[in-house]
């Protein structure tokens, strides 16, 4: 049977060993609170939302703590360390240390009432930092999934961005300026930037949006560009149809009747409405007997090129109001729709004898040619001459001429005489200038640098 | 401890610790002013032990010969000459060495093969000194005109130094009314040589355990600066810590103070009584302890109470109480 002191001494291991393996524990728990809190704010942070899962995670301190139970308990202090522990707190004078020798029973019986010392850990720190850990898990994963996602998935604001290029995209389709099948690639490249834009990395999607607006801007441009040539082509061509029959009212002979239709041909035939990326359409009947239009013809003739420029005009319109050409190529468009005068031109016509050319003088509407110059132009000042793509003529210059080629052709400490007959100095503008007439050469020095200057061209001999 | 407690007033302490020494055969070195009651102390052990007492009051011209004794030529009763030694004082069993700091270095140095070896060496010839042989040595702190101090080596002999202080009011009191002249009351009980004999034969049997041991070398090294568990005072202050005499000195008081107590083991209470006695001679300050007035009983005081008895390292948080 074990004496009273053997059993408080094992009571009092038994404590010691509890209270190692609790403060481990909860050291153990603290930390795994704060690491696991971390990982919980990490993971909601780049997306995960599966708050179950996270929160199964808080039990991984289970294992930890045991793991550092194991750790406390194999360095656990020794029995007899604990043995000398219990014997000094208890005063037994090293009567219980002898036990390691012999049987000291009997001397125990002297001792004082054995009782297991008091063992008191000051665990307010520990438990505070317990807290504070485990409330911050809690905090982890108890946020609010909107201020999780603030940082990470807060969509940028396209939508108006996106919106606009799809209208463009849409209108370019409809005016068959782009592809059908491209334009339904650059509707759902625009669907997914709009779905996938993040506020992670706003530059990708600025850049995808840039490169599809740039696009549709230059397709756009192209096709303004085009339908300016076109609508110049065909107002021509109107203009001489115009005149055409109005010349035939006044009795435009024949011959020229037949060479004005050859001009009208050539003039629709270098307009190409069929080709390119706006292609209008003229009857063919009436491309077919342009050498031989009535009037009836020529009218219906005017009628097409009158809807062909409508078209042209009605697309540019809308590229303009999308923003994707500038107003001044609407502004040229608009002007390029603009019939000239036919007047003069049929004037020229009917009475023109000896193979007048048409052609030519219908070219030179508006440019000095018949008619004076065109129809009166207002003056503006709104439209300043673009500097773009503007350079000056380059011109090499000579290499300079290297110090070591230099003739030599005297040393003298004098200032250099300037009267010889090798220095010709009379090629000039200013040749023969009186320097005190006001001549460019004139230097005037200030009255502060006068004496520096004296100084500067002294000489001693 | 009763008969001592009774002749000197007021000194308790002192005396367990004398006795402490003379249990673990050890030499004690008193120091105190003059009139503390140094030498009546020795007279009374010496009257109840019931051993053979003698002293010698160190002055600056005693001679080795006059402590050690000498070889006198005399007559034998055949009418022979020869050398016969003649013993000095120090062939005693309780030797007073009465202001040993008067004598001069050559006669201190005669008592270091007494006090180590208990046997003296003249002319080649080497004689055991009776047993058992204590000696107590007394110095006086002040009047250090025309003292020697005692070295080192010498200092390292003595189990304890023990300080006398001044007695309280009461035990004044107590002195001036039954002490009539100073005289002493003789004691009513002696202590017979075979009485003491068989003390020491129990102090043999006395077991120090192993923690308590290791206790001890523990506190030993941590009075060397840079050692292990050297406290900051002490590596500040200390040139030269304990000597493994020193850890020898502390285990056989502590057998004493333990056989005082009545018990078969050595505790850790046993050690922290006897430690500061016999370390406080056997620290060798620095010049920094003399400006900052540290001494080395404040340092052993110290080392006690920061030192963990058993080494088991508790964490800090942890408290440890009787129930």
């Amino acid at each position: 049977m074990k004496s009273p002191h053997s059993q408080a001494l094992q009571s009092f291991v038994r404590r010691l060993m509890l209270l190692s393996l609790l403060r481990a524990g909860i050291q153990m728990a603290t930390l795994w609170f704060f690491i696991w809190g971390v990982v919980i704010l990490m993971a909601r942070i780049s997306g995960v939302q599966q708050t179950e899962w996270l929160a199964l995670g808080m039990l991984g301190f289970v294992p930890l703590a045991m793991a550092a139970g194991l750790r406390e308990r194999s360095r656990q202090p020794a029995f007899d360390k604990m043995r000398a522990c219990y014997d000094r707190l208890q005063a037994c004078g090293g009567i219980l240390m002898s036990e390691e020798v012999s049987d000291m029973t009997a001397w125990q019986a002297h001792l004082s009432a054995a009782s297991a010392p008091r063992l008191r850990w000051h665990s307010g720190q520990a438990m505070l930092w317990l807290g504070v850990s485990a409330l911050f898990m809690a905090v982890a994963l108890l946020l609010p999934e909107r201020l999780t996602r603030l940082s990470s998935h807060r969509p940028l604001e396209i939508g108006r961005t996106v919106d606009q290029l799809q209208a463009e995209v849409q209108t370019l389709q409809q005016e068959k300026i782009v592809e059908d099948k491209k334009a339904e690639d650059l509707q759902q490249q625009l669907s997914q930037l709009k779905q996938d834009s993040s506020g992670f990395d706003p530059n990708k999607t600025w850049e995808a949006l840039d490169h599809i607006k740039e696009a549709n801007s230059d397709a756009a441009k192209q096709a303004a560009e085009e339908a300016l040539t076109k609508m110049r082509e065909l107002t021509q061509a109107e203009t001489l149809a115009r005149a055409m029959a109005q010349a035939a009212d006044k009795g435009m002979s024949e011959a020229n009747a037949t060479e004005s239709a050859q001009d009208l041909a050539s003039m629709l035939n270098a307009a190409k409405l069929e080709n390119g990326i706006l292609n209008g359409q003229i009857p063919p009947e009436l491309l077919a007997g342009l050498n031989g239009l009535n009037k009836e013809q020529l009218e219906k003739l005017m009628q097409a090129l009158e809807l062909n420029k409508n078209s042209l005009g009605l697309t540019v319109s809308n590229l303009a109001n999308l923003k994707l050409i500038d107003p001044a190529l609407l502004s040229k468009c608009q002007n390029a729709g603009q019939c000239h005068n036919p007047n003069a031109l049929a004037e020229y016509l009917s009475t023109c004898t000896n193979g007048c050319d048409a052609l030519a003088e219908c070219l030179l509407l508006g440019k000095g040619g018949p008619g004076g110059g065109g129809p009166p132009a207002p003056m503006t000042w709104d439209n300043d001459t673009s500097e773009k793509d503007v350079k000056f003529q380059e011109h090499a210059l000579p290499p300079a001429a290297h110090l070591s080629d230099a003739q030599l052709v005297g040393v003298s400490k004098a200032a250099p005489d300037l009267s010889g007959n090798d220095v010709n100095a009379g090629n000039g503008a200013l040749d023969n200038a009186a320097a005190s007439g006001g001549s460019a050469h004139s230097q005037v020095i200030l009255p502060e640098h006068r004496q520096a200057v004296r100084n500067f061209f002294k000489r001693d001999n | 401890m009763e008969q001592l407690d009774r002749i000197l007033l007021g000194r308790q302490e002192l005396h367990r610790l004398v006795l402490i020494g003379i249990l673990s055969r050890g030499h004690v070195l008193l120091e105190g002013l003059p009139g503390l009651g140094k030498t009546a102390l020795v007279r009374t052990i010496g009257q109840i032990l019931k051993l053979d007492f003698k002293r010698i009051q160190f002055t600056p011209d005693l001679m080795p010969g006059d402590v050690l004794g000498t070889h006198i030529l005399q007559e034998t009763s055949s009418g022979k000459r020869e050398l016969t030694f003649q013993p000095g004082p120090v062939f005693t069993n309780i030797l007073l060495a009465d202001e040993i700091n008067r004598a001069s270095p050559k006669t201190q140095s005669a008592m270091l093969e007494t006090m180590q070896e208990n046997s003296v060496t003249l002319l080649g010839t080497t004689r055991p000194l009776p047993q058992p042989f204590f000696v107590l040595a007394s110095q006086n702190p002040i009047e250090l005109e025309g003292t020697y101090p005692l070295p080192e080596a010498q200092l390292d002999r003595f189990l304890f130094r023990v300080l006398f202080d001044n007695v309280d009011t009461e035990v004044l009191d107590r002195i001036i009314s039954e002490r009539r002249r100073g005289e002493l009351p003789t004691p009513n009980w002696q202590m017979e040589r075979g009485q003491l004999e068989t003390l020491f034969r129990t102090m043999e049997r006395i077991y120090l355990p192993r923690p308590v041991s290791r206790y001890i070398a523990r506190l030993v090294s941590a009075t060397h600066p840079g050692g292990a568990e050297a406290t900051e005072p002490v590596n500040r202050y200390i040139s030269y810590g304990a000597s493994p005499r020193a850890a020898i000195a502390i285990a056989e008081a502590a057998r004493a103070h333990a056989l005082l107590a009545g018990r078969p083991s050595v505790g850790f209470e046993d050690v922290k009584a006897v430690t500061a006695p016999v370390l406080n001679h056997r620290l060798i300050l620095n010049y920094q302890a003399r400006f900052d007035r540290m001494n080395a009983s404040k340092l052993v005081a110290e080392l006690l109470g920061r030192l963990d008895e058993t080494g088991l390292n508790l964490p800090k948080d942890v408290e440890l109480a009787t129930a």
